[in-house]
């Protein structure tokens, strides 16, 4: 499979030799696409939107920390063991050309990061463990 | 010939009139109203002249101001186009009056032909035909009867003083009569305080038929062929073609509707570009609807099967030469189909879509031909009319032309609005459609048997697939960049 971009917003994709141009526009709920005059509605989440929602369980416990979509991680703000205030920044990911900070949803100790600076994650990838201390 | 001419217009049909002037080497004068300032046709022109407010009311209907900026300018022609003033008896009138020509007919022919009633006396006078039937009302149903005893049934009854369907009656057997004309006088009555009704033969299932004359000021007059326009969406045309599919099947048809159409014509002391419209039943019988006294949109069609330029003529007649076509020379070469591709969103009843139109890809190849009044990054407003763009196919035989009206609607992209190309898609597809089997009420037939186009699995991933590549807003695979050109080594 190869897909290229050839102009801006569209796509020219390679299925084995079977080949398909895609003009992708945003639209209100997400992205028309359309392939040889036909249009279909691809719904994908506004990484603008993006909060700590992505956790686990909010408040206490162990919270998972991940992406609601592919992106780039940018920075990685704790290390394991750092003490981590709910609502605190964790990882800068960015997608849609935009910056994206994931903040913990618990106050808490860091137990795992798995967020490497520069690495490409795809969705619901877990980067950072927090576990809340009361537990 | 000219050496300036104001074209009192905007959209497709003011760019389509320039590139004729361009041609001839005559100088162009553009008018826009506040909101077109950046429009196609003022890019076009070689003059450009503001004339007022967005409302068309306020500029490109206003007929006092046009005339002015012709005069400032040094016009000495102006062209309407179509819509706005093309049909106005008195902006004719007015141009004359102001030392102008108007590119059209004589103010005398719009207005004759301006009026049903006139326009239908002018046609019988000339010995076209007209839709068998009464215009006095009816004094009783016995008289209903016998008229339609003598025309044939179907007839349909109608409120004199109507309109909107109101005391309408279709009848289609004789036992009816009697009741139908109780019913519409009594509706007619309550609708309109006019209780008069007139009866007419009803035309089942008709295809409109148009026919393109042409004629000089000096009584030379030719047809160049037909166009059918049956494909039509609340009397809206959206798809056009020449010749008709119904009389390439009855050929010996072109003939007397053309000999119709100019005896109309030149009986209402026509000259210019003109279109007779008729409406035509299953038998090949067919019936004067009206005259359009102006250059039609789907004027291409023609163009493309006939080889001739009418706008050109248009000019040429207009400045006073004579038409050296002589009717024989008029053949017809092909199949030619019109697409009005409309700022608006099928799935949302054909509602207008204005907008800025955000990228845009035209389609090009054999045989297509695009009179465009748009470009990328320009903004439709809304205003006025939201037609774009017209696409003509033109190919040997008609599958071939669909063939290529489709593959030139694929190539099309008109991106951040919505328009009507998935809509002209089906419709290309419908198997009624490519059979010729056409009526002015096939849409409303097709619209509930419209197939919705399916997408494969694997054409959805791949759609999917470019989405979430552009929400990502990076490449995957870059392409390299040559470093430097292997040419000749």
């Amino acid at each position: 499979m190869s897909i290229v971009k050839v102009e801006p917003s569209v796509w020219s994709h390679l299925d084995g030799h079977r080949h398909r141009e895609l003009r992708v526009e945003s639209d209100a709920d997400g992205y028309v696409v359309t392939l040889r005059g036909r249009q279909t509605k691809v719904k994908i989440e506004d990484p603008r939107a993006w909060s700590a929602t992505g956790a686990g369980k909010a408040g206490s416990g162990v919270a998972k920390v991940l992406t609601p979509m592919p992106g780039k991680v940018v920075r990685v703000l704790v290390a394991v063991g750092a003490q981590v205030e709910s609502g605190q920044g964790l990882v800068v990911v960015e997608a849609m050309k935009m910056q994206n900070e994931l903040k913990s949803p618990i106050a808490g100790t860091v137990k795992q990061v798995q967020a490497v600076e520069g690495a490409t994650v795809n969705a619901n990838q877990v980067l950072v463990v927090v576990e809340s201390d009361a537990s | 010939m000219f050496r300036k001419v104001l074209v009192a217009n905007r959209g497709e049909i003011a760019v389509r009139v320039m590139r004729a002037l361009r041609e001839m080497k005559i100088a162009s004068v553009a008018v826009y109203s506040d909101v077109d300032r950046n429009a196609l046709h003022v890019r076009m022109a070689d003059e450009a002249i503001a004339i007022g407010g967005a409302a068309s009311s306020e500029s490109y209907l206003r007929a006092d101001k046009i005339i002015a900026a012709a005069l400032a300018c040094g016009a000495e022609a102006i062209h309407p186009g179509y819509g706005f003033l093309s049909e106005n008896a008195a902006f004719a009138a007015l141009c004359v009056e102001s030392g102008l020509v108007f590119i059209g007919p004589p103010a005398s022919a719009i207005e004759k032909l301006g009026s049903k009633t006139s326009a239908r006396e002018l046609a019988k006078k000339a010995g076209t035909p007209i839709p068998p039937g009464t215009e006095e009302a009816l004094p009783n149903a016995e008289e209903a009867r016998r008229i339609a005893r003598e025309i044939g049934y179907p007839v349909i009854l109608k409120a004199a003083a109507g309109g909107g369907g109101k005391g309408m009656r279709r009848v289609e057997r004789e036992e009816d009569i009697e009741a139908a004309f109780r019913d519409a006088s009594s509706e007619a009555e309550r609708s309109f305080r006019n209780a008069d009704v007139y009866i007419e033969k009803f035309i089942v299932r008709p295809r409109h038929i148009e026919i393109q004359v042409l004629g000089d000021q000096f009584g030379h007059m030719i047809y160049l062929g037909e166009r059918e326009c049956s494909v039509q969406r609340r009397h809206q045309k959206v798809i056009e073609e020449a010749p008709s599919p119904f009389i390439a099947k009855h050929p010996e048809l072109r003939k007397k509707m053309g000999e119709a159409a100019v005896a109309a014509a030149l009986a209402a002391g026509y000259v210019n570009a003109g279109t007779v419209e008729f409406l035509a039943d299953e038998t090949g019988r067919f019936y004067f609807l009206e005259m359009n006294t102006r250059l039609q949109v789907e004027h291409p069609v023609t163009e493309c099967i006939t080889g001739v330029d009418l706008v050109k003529w248009q000019l040429r007649i207009a400045s006073g030469e004579p038409l050296t076509i002589q009717q024989d020379d008029v053949s017809i070469r092909g199949w030619a189909m019109e697409c009005r591709l409309y700022a608006e969103d099928p799935d949302q009843g054909f509602l207008p879509s204005p907008g800025e139109i955000t990228s845009l890809a035209l389609p090009g190849g054999p045989g297509v031909r695009l009179d465009s009044g748009v470009y990328q990054g320009w903004r439709v407003p809304l205003e006025y009319d939201p037609l774009l763009i017209k696409l003509i196919a033109w190919a040997e035989t008609r599958p071939d032309a669909i063939a290529r009206l489709e593959r030139a609607l694929e190539e099309t992209h008109i991106g951040g609005i919505r328009t009507n190309i998935e809509f002209f898609l089906d419709v290309l597809a419908d198997a009624s459609f490519q059979a010729g089997d056409l009526h002015t009420g096939f849409l409303d037939e097709w619209f509930l048997r419209r197939k919705k186009h399916v997408f494969s699995d694997a054409d959805l991933a791949a759609a999917r697939n470019a989405a979430e590549l552009e929400a990502k807003g990076r490449k995957i695979e870059r392409v390299e960049p040559a470093a430097r050109s292997k040419w000749k080594q």
